[in-house]
């Protein structure tokens, strides 16, 4: 399957990716699980101080359907319930535990149930109830993208999901879309009979809508992986190498040649879901073992690391401990990056626990760490020639310098998809991206 | 409540993605700029001796001081760093004449940073490409030293090539088509006419702007259009009558045609950014300077032409592709 359009974008530095695929994460003293995933929304914790947990024990819920419920990563004792800093660096309610050194789970998982003879509603019960959260963004909980037309309308109309049109396109995102970020690719040859499994779920899930995977134009699909497929009915669809073709927005473009109504709609009004394949993974545990999501594959890479590693961490896995376990790291890091390297979000301090949105971490030292120029546009027009879409950032990010939002407005400011390009290929080093954001969230505060 | 994380610990630096830059900057596109000068500046010097040379670099020099000099005017940050003043100057040589005096150049190359270019701000701020106004004013205020011509006197190797004794478009416009019939076109195509030291030897200014595509300082979509279109349009008139107007190829190695659509008109900042902006745009060019070359009151139309364009750029912006997203809602 090829692209069904194209698109402007940049070629990025290609990276190494270190072998073997993935590695575990030694067991962390400490987890930092934060109740929450984006901003506002927070489950209430149903554990208490000084209690013992062990490891997949539900220690927040929530009622609101946006809102995955928290799980304990270790087992150990609660030491506390306060807020801590989230990715973003905003406070956020977070359960505090301290190891005990163990690693005892629940008894009810591990249990292979198999899922063969579930029905739909209950696989999206058993996935809820694991807090499996889709990294985005916008990042949320993955039974909310595939909430179809049964249960109940009102229940949706009043929790906000737009549902205006049934799912009839699942694209699996398997491509690695920034430097930085290797875990998607990894976990395609890793697991790849989960993946398999995840398609026949999938399946179940959605009835009719056709499934398709989106690998790296290099990483072509390995031989477990492709022999598991066989049989299944899946299309591959293999991207070419250029960024941000594994943003969602341009992917759900290449793959069915939709575009997501801008500014306010979003992937379901046009009939799409994307799963991350990381994402996948933990949907097949949840539903096949009734596992919940207590881990993340992490990529790490920089200051030093010159080839990606991809650790399986624990969820609440400080950034410090990380950093700690790393040999190869040269110097010490000054940034370190949640994320991929054209989208990722700076962190304000190592002690930030690693969570269900952070799917790549970048150490930068001095040297790496770049920064940007308060000088004016020279209109060279190379930011013009890669937004991919289709935009003019150089006037926008004029007009957001200058306060002047509404027109940045009409000029379709809120139709860019915060990609970076901008600001990555600008020769003047002006800071397109942040000027983009700031002009959107002036508008939206307006 | 209690903070979330302690202070006293070295903070890590935060800023906004992107995370990672290109390495190219602004010198790094002038300095290419500069690159794809040499052979233009080298054929020059060929073919009119050392005197192209001085002149070079005394407008090189003008252009850096006037630039230094309203910067600090003005109280803005230096940035001759940048290289974009010594492209001014270099530009500004290549398309006079041999023989223009020190001070005639002087004034033209800083008419050209400050009114051209430094009173709007500088670099890409600038409506009109600066070289061009440069040169619009020494042109009409010393039209004799702009306009006084010598013929080619090659260093080393080739004859002098003395068929004609001005421009072959003088000799188009004063002394008609016929004239022209002999003359070879190889001498055309390397400079081997009297002309102004950058534009003679199409040759070399060729080598520069296939340098500059290569290095994606500049898209092929200004200099194509802008050779394409006048090619066509000379080539209609040319099918017409051929008593009146000359060959449609002769008009692309005569004058500023290549320079102008590699080098002037892809001016950063002048010129439109979005494709079928450019796309336009070139056309616009290589019509106008064609329609100047028939019938208007200048020998060579480009300067002209990629003035009159640039005065529309704000309005070829307009012109783009329907963005991301843009779709009737849904109801
Ligand atoms: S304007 Fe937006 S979509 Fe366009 S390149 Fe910049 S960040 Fe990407
Ligand atoms: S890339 Fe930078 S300097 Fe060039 S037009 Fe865009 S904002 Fe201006």
């Amino acid at each position: 399957m090829g692209l069904k359009t194209s698109f402007s974008g940049v070629s990025l530095p290609p990276q190494k990716v270190s072998n073997p695929a993935i590695e575990d994460a030694p067991l962390p003293k400490r987890v930092v699980l934060p109740l929450g995933q984006n901003g506002n929304r927070v489950c209430k914790p149903v554990v208490e101080v000084g209690e013992q947990v062990k490891t997949g024990q539900l220690i927040g819920q929530s009622d609101d359907f946006l809102v995955a419920p928290v799980h304990s990563s270790i087992s150990g004792t609660i030491t506390a319930i306060r807020p801590w800093f989230d990715l973003s660096g905003n406070e956020m309610l977070s359960v505090i535990v301290e190891s005990d050194g163990n690693d005892s789970w629940l008894e009810e998982i591990r249990a292979d149930e198999g899922f063969s003879d579930k029905e739909a509603a209950q696989l999206l019960t058993d996935l809820k109830a694991a807090g499996v959260v889709e990294i985005g963004p916008p990042s949320m909980p993955l039974h909310a993208k595939f909430a179809t037309p049964e249960p109940s309308k009102e229940a949706r109309f009043l929790v906000g999901i737009p549902q205006t049109k049934p799912v009839d396109t699942v694209i699996i995102n398997g491509i690695d879309a920034e430097p930085g970020m290797a875990a998607k690719g990894a976990v395609l040859t890793k697991y790849s009979s989960e993946i398999a499994d995840g398609i026949r779920i999938l399946q179940k899930l959605i009835g009719s809508a056709q499934i398709v995977l989106a690998v790296n134009s290099n990483g072509s699909v390995s031989s477990p992986l492709s022999g598991e497929l066989a049989g299944l009915s899946v299309q591959v669809f293999r991207g070419k190498d250029k960024y941000p073709l594994g943003l969602n927005p341009i992917l759900i473009k290449c793959v069915t040649g939709r575009e997501i109504p801008l500014p306010d709609g979003n992937e379901q009004d046009i009939g799409v879901a994307v799963v991350d394949a990381a994402t996948l993974v933990h949907l097949v545990e949840a539903v096949r073992d009734l596992k919940p999501q207590v881990e993340k594959v992490v990529s790490i890479s920089g200051a030093g690391i010159t080839a990606v590693k991809n650790f399986r961490v624990r969820l609440g896995t400080l950034v410090q401990d990380l950093i700690e376990q790393q040999t190869g790291l040269k110097g010490e890091p000054v940034k370190v990056i949640a994320g991929g390297a054209m989208t990722g979000v700076a962190l304000l301090s190592t002690d930030i626990p690693v969570s269900k949105e952070t799917d790549a971490l970048i150490f930068q030292t001095a040297t790496e760490a770049k920064s940007f120029s308060p000088d004016a546009c020279i209109n060279c027009g190379l930011c013009v020639r890669h937004c991919p879409s289709r935009l003019l950032p150089n006037e926008l990010s004029k007009y957001c310098e200058f306060s002047m939002f509404e027109e940045a407005r009409a000029r379709f400011l809120l139709h860019c998809i915060e990609c970076g390009i901008c600001a990555y290929v600008c020769p003047e080093k002006r800071p397109m991206l942040h000027l983009m954001r700031y002009g959107k969230r002036e508008l939206s505060l307006a | 409540m209690e903070k979330a994380i302690s202070l006293d610990k070295p903070m890590l630096r935060v800023s906004v993605a992107p995370h990672i830059q290109q390495k190219i900057t602004t010198s790094h596109l002038m300095y290419n700029t500069l690159i794809a000068l040499v052979p233009a500046l080298l054929a020059g010097i060929y073919f009119f001796g050392f005197a192209s040379l001085k002149l070079a670099l005394i407008c090189m020099a003008t252009a850096v001081a006037c630039e230094a000099g309203m910067k600090g005017v003005m109280g803005r940050k230096l940035t001759i760093i940048n290289g974009s003043s010594l492209v001014l100057g270099l530009l500004f040589a290549l398309i006079c004449s041999p023989e223009v005096p020190w001070w005639t150049a002087v004034v033209g190359t800083a008419m050209a940073v400050i009114l051209g270019s430094e009173i709007y701000g500088g670099l890409g701020n600038n409506p009109f490409n600066a070289v061009l106004v440069g040169w619009a004013v020494a042109r009409i205020s010393f039209t004799e030293q702009m306009t006084t011509w010598i013929m080619p006197e090659p260093l080393f190797g080739l004859e002098a090539g003395g068929y004609i004794e001005y421009p072959p478009l003088d000799v188009i416009r004063v002394d008609g088509v016929e004239t022209l019939v002999d003359l070879p076109w190889l001498d055309l195509f390397i400079g081997n006419v009297p002309g102004t030291i950058g534009t003679v030897c199409v040759a070399a200014v060729l080598i520069g702007g296939i340098y500059l595509l290569a290095r994606r300082i500049i898209t092929w979509h200004i200099p194509v259009s802008f050779l394409a279109s006048a090619w066509l349009f000379g080539l209609i008139f040319w099918l017409i009558d051929p008593e009146v107007y000359a060959n449609p190829t002769i008009y692309l190695l005569s004058g500023w045609m290549v320079l102008g659509a590699f080098f002037l008109a892809t001016d950063k900042g002048t010129v439109p950014v979005t494709a079928p902006g450019m796309i336009i745009f070139g056309i616009g060019c290589g019509l106008i300077t064609m329609i100047i070359r028939y019938w208007g009151g200048f020998v060579d139309g480009v300067a002209f032409a990629i003035l009159l364009m640039n005065a529309l750029t704000p309005l070829l912006d307009r012109v783009r592709p329907r963005v991301y997203g843009r779709v009737k809602q849904v109801a």
